[in-house]
């Protein structure tokens, strides 16, 4: 008997768990839905339900609201993000993993010191120098901001390349396969799972971002912006009590890819970190 | 430290015997760098590096030269407009923009040090050319030589690209910041319409000073103690909190472990930026929650105990320091914690079954098997990791700036004084330095202190990463 009430205590504590993580997702979801555009600040569920949030969302756009084109424009910044980072990152992590050179570990050392410091900080002079080049307010900017360094987040990659047999590559070189057919027919077919990762994780970047698009999108035109900071926006003090609840909508449609995508990716995540640490 | 000293010594000791033993070819590639090349009959290389050369003073003469000669003060030639109301046009003057003299200084300093390094390499190239030839060695044409970029040279093929993305978008802007750091760069001393020039230490001694009009040093240490606070809580109990909750949901008694953890990760799979900014209009003044809590009475008891003041009509979630920093530290929990638990499933489902099993049969209860077990081998495995978090707490700009930014107001006039605020971290306060007072300098300034405070961190960790790697082992 006592085991049982424990059994059951147990999943209702799991269950009072769960209702906090949620509560302020499902709040997103049902004021999204609000025909009162303000913040509801009496009751936790609409008086009123509409579709007008979305309708206006993608419908009507205004000088505030112009969710297709931040979709668009987070889109192709997005892709573009993803297929260049990748690259860099796969380059990165093969040279560390499975090339020997004078200089590697001095290399991946210094690499490891760069990556610690956050690029919060130095962004005032990223800021100036993309400004110099007439790059700020560009797609070709963000894309820049967020690819460019990406060659020093290798490691997880690395670890993962580590637990490729030797004795593969071994083979091919005995065969007269030159180092790039190596990478390019036997490392990057079988680092698929750690592809996935880099490439959903690169992908990712550019629509959780907000600090590096805030500074680089100042113009005030809303057109140049991106999801994260059209959103925010809305929320401005003489916004929020007309466009709470089409943050709120949007905000919905932001996370439904988003949500899919990361779940895909956790499963990897797991794996990188844990099989990363592992063996250090 | 002997072995470093030892190789920088070897190198200079190779250029040493390059120039000595070096034949007339050898000697000549100093000044014509090429000719080593020309005279063991590779054309091509010795084409390509002779353009090197000419590229290289064409962009010293034309760049470098005329922006280094006005480094030392970073430019005197005021913005001046003048307004011919004949031709209703405005002519501007030939000003110096301090900025950018910085900046493509920085740039010609940094291209003359791979310059020199490149010539270095040359010299040893060549005269390795000359020992070949000597001792009767094949020496690579053309061809052999772009062939050997994919085979025992494919590491350099392969870094050049992702060099040259770090190096723009890390090394140089880190080599910038420093030097504004050493500048007035500020509001009063904007390019182009102003210039800025070098003040020596004085930021720094700002950052330490407290007087009337100064009030960085009273903001600096409120800021750095909260800083260090925040990371430390915000790491240790989500680490914590990831653990728990990952034991509870993977117990043999819990039913349906994987939907309980899909549950979890929902919460954290919405973008940050919309969940917090949800969540701080949740815990708003006149929010729902604030609603809730008068209703059901809690607003008049805290008023009772005292942890609201009594002129209030709601509790100051997000609008009171310590009301704020405790709700800052719980939503981060909520942030936080589903994704450490899931770091902690995956750490937990290798953990060997056989030390828990024999610790039961001797008789250790649950608590003794997760204090003397599990959290031991959880800090092996994750130690790392968690230092890695700390530091990224100590720049966790997202919880900080979308909770506070436009609700938050600082009622400490000294804080007030310095752009600062008490809920801010050394990132937050330096991004609003910069975006909302275009305080460069001190943003700078404070920029190198959350540097190296980073960087003392990080040592410990990188240590135990590169010196502890046994990446070999699984090959």
């Amino acid at each position: 008997m006592k085991k049982k009430v424990n059994l059951v205590l147990r999943h209702v504590f799991l269950l009072l768990l769960v209702v906090i993580w949620l509560v302020p997702i499902l709040w997103l979801f049902v004021t999204s839905f609000s025909g009162y555009k303000g913040i509801n600040t009496s009751h936790f569920f609409p008086d009123t339900w509409t579709l007008d949030n979305y309708a206006q969302l993608f419908f009507r756009s205004d000088s505030i609201v112009q969710y297709n084109r931040w979709f668009m424009n987070t889109l192709v910044i997005a892709i573009f993000t993803c297929i260049i980072s990748t690259i860099l990152v796969l380059m990165v992590s093969y040279t560390m993993s499975k090339l020997r050179f004078p200089g590697r570990k001095q290399l991946m050392s210094f690499s490891i010191i760069l990556n610690m410091f956050p690029g919060v900080l130095s962004m005032i002079a990223v800021y100036f120098t993309l400004k110099t080049f007439g790059l700020t307010n560009s797609h070709i900017g963000m894309i820049i901001v967020y690819s460019a360094g990406a060659g020093l987040g290798y490691l997880i990659c690395k670890g993962f390349m580590d637990t490729i047999s030797v004795s593969l590559s071994e083979a091919a070189r005995l065969e007269g396969a030159s180092e790039a057919k190596i990478f390019w027919r036997i490392i990057i077919p079988l680092s698929k799972p750690i592809i996935v990762y880099t490439v959903i994780n690169a992908f990712l970047l550019p629509w959780g971002d907000f600090v590096f698009a805030k500074l680089m999108l100042n113009s005030g035109v809303a057109t140049d912006w991106t999801v994260a900071i059209g959103l925010f926006n809305m929320l401005g003090k003489s916004m929020i009590n007309k466009y709470f609840s089409v943050f709120c909508a949007g905000g919905v449609i932001i996370s439904i890819p988003i949500s899919i995508l990361f779940v895909i990716m956790q499963k990897f995540y797991v794996e990188g970190i844990t099989g990363g640490s592992v063996k250090g | 430290m002997k072995k470093a000293l030892n190789a920088i010594g070897n190198y200079f000791k190779n250029i040493g015997i390059a120039f000595a033993k070096g034949d007339i070819w050898v000697k000549l590639s100093a000044i014509v760098m090429g000719a080593g090349y020309f005279a063991r009959k590779q054309i091509i290389n010795g084409i390509i590096m002779l353009l090197v050369e000419v590229l290289f003073v064409v962009m010293c003469i034309g760049y470098a030269a005329p922006n280094l000669a006005k480094f030392g003060t970073l430019g005197t030639v005021q913005f001046e407009q003048v307004f011919d109301p004949l031709t209703m046009t405005s002519t501007v003057n030939d000003y110096d923009n301090s900025f950018l003299i910085l900046l493509n200084s920085i740039i010609s300093l940094f291209l003359i040090l791979v310059f020199i390094l490149f010539w270095i390499a040359n010299m040893k190239a060549v005269y390795r050319l000359q020992q070949k030839k000597e001792n009767g060695e094949h020496i690579n044409n053309f061809r052999e030589d772009v062939r050997s970029m994919f085979n025992e040279k494919f590491h350099i093929t392969l870094l050049t690209l992702p060099a040259i993305g770090v190096i723009l978008m890390n090394i140089l802007p880190i080599l910038v910041l420093v030097a504004v750091a050493f500048t007035n760069y500020d509001q009063q001393h904007m390019p182009p319409n102003a210039l800025f020039t070098w003040v020596g230490w004085n930021n720094f001694k700002n950052l330490f000073t407290n007087s009337v009009t100064v009030t960085f040093g009273y903001s600096f240490k409120k800021v750095l103690v909260w800083t260090l606070e925040w990371a430390v809580l915000a790491t240790f109990t989500t680490y914590i909190g990831g653990i728990l909750l990952a034991k509870f949901i993977n117990d043999k008694k819990t039913k349906l472990p994987k939907m309980w953890r899909t549950l979890f990760i929902v919460a954290i799979a919405v973008p940050q930026f919309v969940t917090l900014l949800l969540v701080r209009n949740f815990f708003a003044d006149n929010g729902i929650v604030n609603t809730f809590c008068s209703s059901i009475g809690l607003t008049d008891f805290l008023k009772s105990v005292g942890l609201v003041s009594s002129n209030l009509t709601y509790i100051p979630f997000l609008t009171n320091p310590g009301w704020a920093k405790v709700m800052i530290v719980l939503i981060n929990i909520w942030v936080g914690v589903p994704y450490q638990m899931l770091v902690a499933t995956g750490v937990l489902m290798n953990i060997p079954e056989d030390q828990i099993e024999s610790a039961r049969i001797d008789g250790a209860n649950p608590f003794q098997i997760f204090v003397k077990i599990t959290m031991p081998y959880m800090l092996f495995v994750t130690g790392p990791s968690l230092i890695t978090d700390f530091v990224k707490n100590i720049n966790n700009f997202n919880v900080i700036y979308l909770l506070t930014q436009d609700v938050y107001v600082t009622s400490d006039q000294l804080l007030a004084n310095s752009n600062a605020k008490e809920i801010d971290l050394l990132v937050t306060w330096l991004f609003r330095l910069t975006n909302e007072y275009y305080n460069y300098k001190m943003a700078s300034v404070i920029g190198i202190i959350v540097f190296i405070i980073c960087a003392a961190f990080t040592l410990i960790t990188f240590t135990r990463t590169i010196k502890g790697d046994k990446e070999e082992e699984f090959q």
